[in-house]
């Protein structure tokens, strides 16, 4: 059964591989991150002397700080918004791609079963999502610790939190962990919607549609909204940010995993019920 | 039967693309499924193979029912469905590769079902290089991938030129040799009529005849041989009172006789035995003349 699983997974990450849309999301972090890398460690030296002058004379500061940790950390912040678009790319792609080029017909004809089909699916959509989110990871802590250095994390969150060397490598690990889960919710809200249909522009469009929705609700300030806004998925996508925060709160973190877990259920239930039910006319 | 269909319905919409079929598919037969576009051949062929969900009745496979039981009913089958689509950017050998890893058997066969099929030589071209008839090619290997017992072909030699379908003919026949069932759903009847022991004919979506080949074609009474044959009116009282004759009359000066395929060479023997010089016999019927006697069409 394992080995069976292990199998189509395999053969579904051979497919995402073969696929040239899958590769727009690691070819936008490789080119960005340096430029952004570059910008840091040729325009950031104002910044730092400001920083460096007035923490200088209250606090000990080892390393630099304009390092790559708070270059990973501005950058999360700025790339938050956009990643959805590079994870949909894929994911739009997991089951639709089949049907539009109809090779439906010569996976679904043999003795495996649709379900056993759809989780392999989806486990190489998460696959490639978590490697999409550490290669951001890679590029912006591992290029970024050789161009800027290391040193302690200084974020701001009511008021100044300084993480040392050693524990901002926690943070940032429990930061990227959190953010592929959350990347993961949306790759599987693409999937459902790939699920559907036999075009993959159309889950992309859906995806992204919604996640919008969702910040647009967040951000328009009225009582309606505001009460809609702990049912929406899209609030808890900041999650990753609660690693940041002294100390951690692990009850806001559970909390807003919880209600993710939740919606993926949700999600994942609908793609098996229109999967299992569909007809394959393609 | 290795193959049944019970009471089968779909429709999609307002139309009813497949309306109460129920077939029974003979272990060992190499059985043609023919019928107009629109018909409901290819709804029916999904059905069998699970790719949509008939509304009403069910399909068995080995007596294993394909929508309860699916992994179990196409464990020893092979399909092909229309159009040989790969994944085009990998080569044949890694799709065959992917498909036996989603069978978890069949990797020793890779070797042997390109060698089959003609395409040893060119196993790690990518499938995006290959001709369409090449690709219907690798249709055939990956369906005989798992080694089945039931081989279901939808339109197995579109895009094939004459040498191609000549081919996927002879392959055919070898493969029913082996022991394989074959049903097959093709628009060339006279393909059909040379591969098939079996035919069924629907029409909107109903049944409109099924049975043997052979069978069918005298039974209704338009399997007709033209004898060319002196004297004509010897011959005549000659065939007249045999009762496996169904019909014969004199036509233009030469005999027109209704009798099954299997009987003409006795035909030939009795009536030079009897001293009558046979000239030529053609046969004059063929599947076309009964497909289009029942759907009233000019193809399939």
């Amino acid at each position: 059964m394992a080995l069976d699983m292990i199998g189509l997974i395999h053969n579904e990450l051979l497919k995402i591989i073969g696929r040239w849309r899958s590769y727009i999301g690691f070819i936008g972090i490789a080119i960005l991150m340096p430029l952004i890398l570059w910008g840091f460690s040729y325009g950031g030296g104002e910044i730092h002397d400001e920083y460096a002058s007035e923490l200088g004379n209250n606090f000990l500061i080892v390393g630099s700080i304009f390092n790559a940790f708070l270059a990973t950390y501005i950058v999360m912040n700025a790339f938050w918004i956009h990643m959805p678009f590079l994870v949909a790319l894929a994911a739009g792609d997991a089951v639709a791609a089949e049907g539009a080029s109809g090779t439906f017909r010569i996976i679904l004809t043999r003795s495996t079963s649709r379900i056993k089909i759809l989780f392999a699916k989806l486990f190489a959509t998460w696959i490639y999502t978590a490697l999409l989110i550490l290669f951001l990871a890679f590029m912006s802590l591992g290029i970024g610790s050789l161009w800027l250095g290391s040193g302690d994390l200084i974020v701001f969150d009511k008021g100044i939190l300084i993480l040392d060397q050693s524990e901002a490598w926690v943070r940032m690990a429990l930061s990227f962990g959190l953010a592929i889960f959350v990347m993961c919710v949306v790759a599987t809200l693409c999937f459902m919607f790939s699920a559907m249909v036999d075009n993959a522009i159309g889950p992309i469009v859906g995806a992204i549609f919604l996640i919008v929705i969702g910040y647009i609700i967040m951000a328009i300030p009225i009582e309606l909204f505001e009460k809609m806004e702990p049912y929406i998925f899209v609030t808890y996508f900041d999650v990753w940010q609660q690693a940041f925060k002294d100390p951690i709160p692990w009850d806001h973190i559970i909390k807003s995993l919880s209600i993710l877990v939740i919606y993926t259920v949700g999600f994942i239930g609908i793609s098996i019920a229109v999967f299992l039910k569909r007809d394959i006319k393609s | 039967m290795i193959l049944e269909t019970k009471n089968l319905s779909k429709s999609f919409g307002p139309s009813k693309a497949v309306d109460n079929l129920s077939l029974e598919i003979p272990e060992g037969s190499v059985f043609g499924f023919l019928g107009p576009n629109g018909s409901g051949k290819s709804t029916t062929i999904r059905m069998m193979t699970d790719l949509i969900r008939p509304d009403e009745g069910e399909v068995f496979i080995q007596g294993q029912s394909v929508q309860k039981k699916h992994q179990k009913a196409l464990g020893k089958v092979g399909a092909f469905i229309e159009r040989a689509d790969f994944y085009k950017h990998l080569s044949a050998k890694t799709n065959l590769e992917m498909l036996a890893r989603m069978d978890g058997k069949g990797y020793s066969q890779i070797p042997i079902v390109l060698e089959r099929v003609g395409l040893s030589s060119r196993a790690n071209d990518k499938v995006k290089h290959y001709s369409q008839g090449m690709r219907q090619r690798l249709g055939i290997a990956q369906a005989l991938l798992a080694k089945p017992k039931l081989l279901i072909l939808d339109e197995p030699t579109n895009g094939l030129d004459p040498q191609g379908m000549k081919e996927v003919r002879d392959l055919i026949k070898e493969l029913n040799n082996e022991g394989i069932t074959i049903f097959i759903s093709s628009h060339l009847l006279n393909e059909v009529q040379k591969m098939c022991t079996h035919v069924a004919i629907i029409f909107e979506g109903k049944l409109i005849t099924s049975g043997s080949m052979n069978t069918l074609l005298t039974e209704s009474e338009i399997f007709t041989t033209e004898i060319s044959v002196e004297p004509i009116e010897k011959a005549k009282s000659i065939l007249y009172p045999l009762d496996w004759i169904i019909k014969c009359d004199e036509r233009n000066g030469v005999l027109m006789v209704n009798t099954s395929q299997d009987k003409i060479s006795d035909i030939i023997f009795i009536l030079v035995q009897n001293g009558c010089a046979v000239n030529s016999v053609i046969s004059k019927t063929s599947l076309e003349d009964l497909y289009l006697s029942k759907t009233g069409t000019n193809g399939a």
